[in-house]
């Protein structure tokens, strides 16, 4: 017996030794939630249909160079994109159309093909397009992270989440303003030739393009926004160029970029491409010369210098760019384009002076509910009750160790959780101390009223902490940040309440009875 | 000390009468539901929250004509936190073209009033590092910076961005907000030279805003629905671990009590003007396990007092349980009352809604582990008894022949005949405080009817164990 409570007493020196070295110093194990100590928070959704978009396009632009190819120069096709991930090829030829399905064997590998009368649709296979889509959900991540690091933020989170969607959580920023410029100058860049106007001198009214294509746009051409520069701010309409809509080189073939000036001393930025891109941008504009380049930011047409001659591997973008925007501009696509556009569905910004005062409430709210719980419990358990206030405290502890210990982060809501676990850890007590008192009113003696009483409440216990935890584990499923917080605490304190109501408080009990012969219980 | 001694209180005599209470209750519900336009956090309802700290007290009046002439006539404003702290919480919902938030149309809006005449220079309670860094002088980060691999440089190697780090953190040391120039003065490293340059290219707004929170409609669409899915989720996980720890019957009981639990709270906690929001479903879902976990624990005294006593009726073990239990009940309930009640009072704005949820919950919850689980378990039990039936004989006894009929009614009848002795004295020891009571012995005459199914079904569940 003596032997029993001493190996009982180690093992909870041991817990208790544990919990100190995993909760202290407290500031650096325990987390805090953006809620307590300011920060930002974004969700952010890619829309990967963009990637999809731009990798059809080349693909699609790969099947007619190499339908070209194929026939020295004989069969040229014109394939469209209709859909994110679908290629058409109309109006073939029945040799023709072998002579495209052979291509595409070679170039298409990602797509199957299905053949309606004149015509072959290529579809990318839904694996594909499943891979495509994670794909450039994490090279956003790598690529905010990249912009992040180098805005300085100590222990960022950035994680894909799921629906393609990023979470951001950078604690201690307060600068709204630039870090959603540095995430959300994304950057998404392509390159487009444009069809109207043809040299892309500027651009022009959308009365004035609907007239020119005679009311209805065709199918391979595009309206995109021209950018609102500072000179034309007062231009009465939006303005507009026609592009075709294919996009063979994007800002994923971009190397190097880097701010520079121009022919003017205005601010520009220079670029280099890497080995494929400069291919494709070869192509590009060695086959249109004397069109206009349209560099589309973002959806929005920054400049549409003419193209001179064929370019390779460099060039620059021209645009209505202060100084700042073009350093900018270099970083963004430097650190790495975004291979699609984000756009936010969630920010929140928490500066930390609000946090401070969560703490200051949280913690006042807590010392007193404390000191309710333990006034309480004193009256009405009397010595008892100091065990049961033993076990509280020892949960406590257990409950910041376990927080230490798995990395987790205390939030706001979280706070409410170690208060509420106060409160519920003192319930397995009662249920304890409850039937002992009735098993003493039954005419037992004190220790066989103390066997009993553990014994028969630890169904009761055990099942009030199942259902507590099942509740907690849809609170985690369910929540975002600050409910996650509090789910975790939840459980950490329960499973904590459990061990000191069970074990810790039974210890206590036992080595009292085992100094001296008790003939009546303060309880 | 004891709260109270050996109580024997017959708590389903008046089953019924506490049932219609709850029912009442529930109306309640479903009337604040339908009449009330229930307010929906933020997160849920989407839309753009700021907090903004004055300087001077806010006129909540004259804010709110500020955003209208702005065409934000609908936004939201409430004073927030302690009434020194000079704190209004904004909220305007999602119009289209501001799914990404409408901070600085606010921001605009109310500037023309606070800050007008302030044009050209930088507000120093909003102006992030960079301003600061471009106010002082100082070259925008970036253009220091050698092509470092990856980007942008970190704005430390200049002494203006040094001040303006340092401005920063002192405004933070000053609840966000600088009162005066006197506080700027206080920044360490902050020559007077720096200092003067700042008098002039930058002014002290007259509010900061300390929090801001835009939520997408999608984004509070998925969470009302997971919200929604959650909370039901929960309620069947309860069943199922109920349903499987002990019986059906008192999974339902157990499942009736939270739901009876949620929607009493929620009533309230619409009527009182609350608002919906993501904390407020957690706390709902903390209060099923909560509300469960106390139903559980007379639950698993009545499995106990039916394993005791075989013969005794379902109704009997279920009061005698609960009088068992009913100092442990109070208790428990009481004790974790008493911290979300200080949580209510001292917690905060913030956590109010949560807190009001738990210490109506608790108190909602306690009584219902009392007079609305137990109930229903029963009253699951009169109306599907058979079933139950039929899985003890399966488990238990032979197919029922005419032997084990008759036995039954005979059983049955005795059971009956128990259980009129046990209400009629319960009874008697009422009549002497209330004469007009029912007299004794007719109910349990009028209730034996529907009973032998019951005592069978509880005795056959017993035995089985």
């Amino acid at each position: 017996m003596k032997r029993n409570l001493l190996w009982r007493g180690l093992l909870i020196l041991a817990t208790i030794l544990a919990s100190v070295a995993a909760a202290t110093p407290p500031q650096q194990k325990i987390n805090l939630g953006l809620d307590l100590r300011g920060g930002m928070r974004l969700v952010l959704q890619v829309h990967t249909e963009d990637a999809l978009r731009a990798e059809t396009d080349g693909d699609m632009a790969r099947l007619a160079q190499q339908v070209k190819d194929d026939s020295q120069g004989k069969l040229e096709i014109k394939p469209q994109r209709t859909g994110d991930t679908r290629i058409l090829v109309p109006g073939l030829t029945p040799d023709a159309k072998t002579a495209v399905i052979e291509a595409a064997k070679r170039v298409l590998s990602r797509f199957n093909h299905s053949d309606q009368g004149d015509s072959v649709t290529f579809d990318m296979f839904p694996g594909d397009v499943t891979k495509l889509r994670d794909q450039s959900v994490n090279q956003a991540v790598q690529t905010i992270r990249n912009r992040i690091d180098a805005y300085g933020v100590t222990e960022p989170v950035i994680q894909a989440s799921s629906n393609n969607r990023i979470v951001v959580q950078l604690p201690g920023v307060d600068d709204f303003d630039r870090v959603r410029k540095l995430i959300k100058n994304t950057a998404f860049l392509e390159f487009r030739i444009t069809v109207y106007p043809k040299d892309g001198a500027h651009p022009v009214t959308r009365e004035d393009l609907l007239a020119h294509f005679g009311g209805k746009v065709p199918d391979d051409v595009e309206v995109v926004p021209a950018q609102r520069s500072e000179r034309d701010a007062g231009a009465p309409v939006p303005l507009f160029y026609a592009v075709e809509k294919r996009r063979t080189v994007t800002g994923r073939d971009l190397r190097n970029a880097r701010p520079a000036l121009g022919q003017m001393n205005q601010p520009i930025v220079e670029f280099s491409l890497t080995p494929d891109g400069a291919k494709a941008f070869s192509t590009l504009t060695g086959e249109h010369v004397g069109s206009g380049l349209a560099i589309v930011l973002d959806g929005t047409v920054v400049s549409a210098p003419r193209i001179n001659s064929r370019i390779s591997d460099s060039g620059i973008i021209e645009g209505s760019f202060t100084q700042k925007e073009v350093e900018d501009l270099s970083t963004v696509l430097r650190s790495g384009a975004l291979p699609a556009s984000i756009t936010y569905l969630q920010e929140t910004t928490v500066g930390p002076s609000l946090g401070r005062d969560s703490i200051r409430e949280g913690l006042r709210a807590g010392i007193v509910g404390t000191a309710l719980v333990v006034l309480v419990m004193l009256l009405y358990y009397q010595l008892s009750g100091v065990n049961a206030i033993s076990a509280l405290v020892l949960n406590v502890l257990l409950l910041f160790g376990g927080m230490g210990l798995f990395h987790s982060t205390l939030t706001l809501p979280g706070i409410a959780g170690v208060i509420l676990t106060i409160g519920m850890a003192v319930d397995a007590n009662v249920l304890v101390f409850e039937r002992i008192r009735e098993e003493l009113r039954a005419g037992r003696t004190v220790r066989s009223a103390i066997d009993m009483g553990f014994e028969r409440a630890f169904t009761s216990i055990i099942d009030t902490h199942v259902t507590t935890l099942i509740s907690a584990m849809f609170l985690f499923q369910f929540g975002t940040g600050p409910i996650k917080g509090f789910a975790v605490t939840l459980v950490i304190g329960l499973l904590a309440s459990l061990y000191t109501s069970v074990f810790v408080s039974r210890w206590i009990f036992d080595l009292v009875l085992s100094r001296r012969k008790v003939a009546t219980l303060s309880i | 000390m004891r709260l109270l001694g050996d109580t024997n209180i017959d708590f389903m005599k008046y089953r019924k009468f506490w049932i219609i209470i709850s029912l009442v209750l529930i109306a309640v519900f479903f009337f604040a539901v339908f009449t009330i336009h229930f307010k929906q956090g933020i997160d849920f309802a989407g839309g753009t929250q700021l907090t903004l700290r004055f300087r001077d007290k806010p006129q909540v009046d004259q804010l709110r004509s500020l955003l209208a002439a702005a065409g934000l006539g609908d936004a939201e404003i409430q004073r927030f936190g302690d009434e020194s702290a000079n704190e209004v919480i904004i909220k305007t919902a999602v119009a289209k073209g501001t799914e990404e938030g409408s901070r600085e149309r606010i921001v605009n809006a109310l500037n023309r009033f606070y800050n007008q005449g302030e044009t050209g220079k930088i507000d120093l309670n909003q102006a992030g590092a960079d301003a600061i860094i471009q106010a002082l002088g100082g070259a925008a980060p970036g253009t220091a910076a050698p092509a470092a691999p990856g980007g942008l440089a970190v704005p430390v190697a200049s002494p203006q961005a040094a001040v303006a780090d340092a401005l920063i953190k002192e405004r933070r040391k000053d609840n966000d907000l600088f009162r005066d120039w006197n506080a700027v003065a206080r920044t360490p490293g902050l020559t007077p030279a720096a200092l003067a340059t700042l008098r002039d290219k930058a002014f002290l707004g007259e509010y900061a805003v300390p929090g801001v929170e835009n939520v997408g409609p999608q984004i509070g669409k998925e969470l009302r629905r997971q919200g929604f899915w959650a909370v039901a989720l929960s309620l069947l996980g309860m069943l199922a671990y109920i349903g499987l720890r002990f019986e059906l019957r008192f999974g339902i009981g157990a499942v009736m009590a939270s739901i009876h639990d949620v929607l009493v709270t929620l009533g309230l906690f619409i009527l009182m003007r609350f608002e919906l929001n993501l904390t407020t479903v957690a706390a709902f879902l903390t209060l099923i396990g909560y509300s469960t976990n106390d139903t559980v624990v007379i639950f698993d005294r009545v499995r106990e007092n039916m394993r005791k006593n075989r013969r005794k009726p379902l109704i009997e073990v279920m009061n005698e349980s609960i009088n068992q239990t009913l100092s442990r009940t109070i208790m428990t309930g009481g004790l974790t009352m008493l911290t979300v009640a200080a949580l209510l009072a001292l917690g905060g704005d913030v956590l109010r809604g949560f807190a009001f949820v738990m210490t109506v919950g608790i108190i909602v919850g306690t009584y219902s582990s009392v007079y609305v689980a137990s109930p229903f378990a029963l009253l699951w039990e009169q109306l599907f008894g058979s079933k139950s039936r039929i899985r003890g004989e399966v488990t238990g006894t032979p197919p029922a022949g005419a032997k084990a009929a008759a036995a039954a009614g005979a059983r049955s009848a005795t059971a009956a005949g128990a259980s009129a002795r046990a209400a009629g004295s319960g009874g008697g020891a009422k009549t002497a405080a209330s004469p007009p009571a029912t007299p004794p012995g007719s109910r349990p005459a009028s209730d034996s009817t529907p009973r032998p199914p019951r005592a069978a079904a509880g005795r056959r569940r017993s035995g089985r164990r």
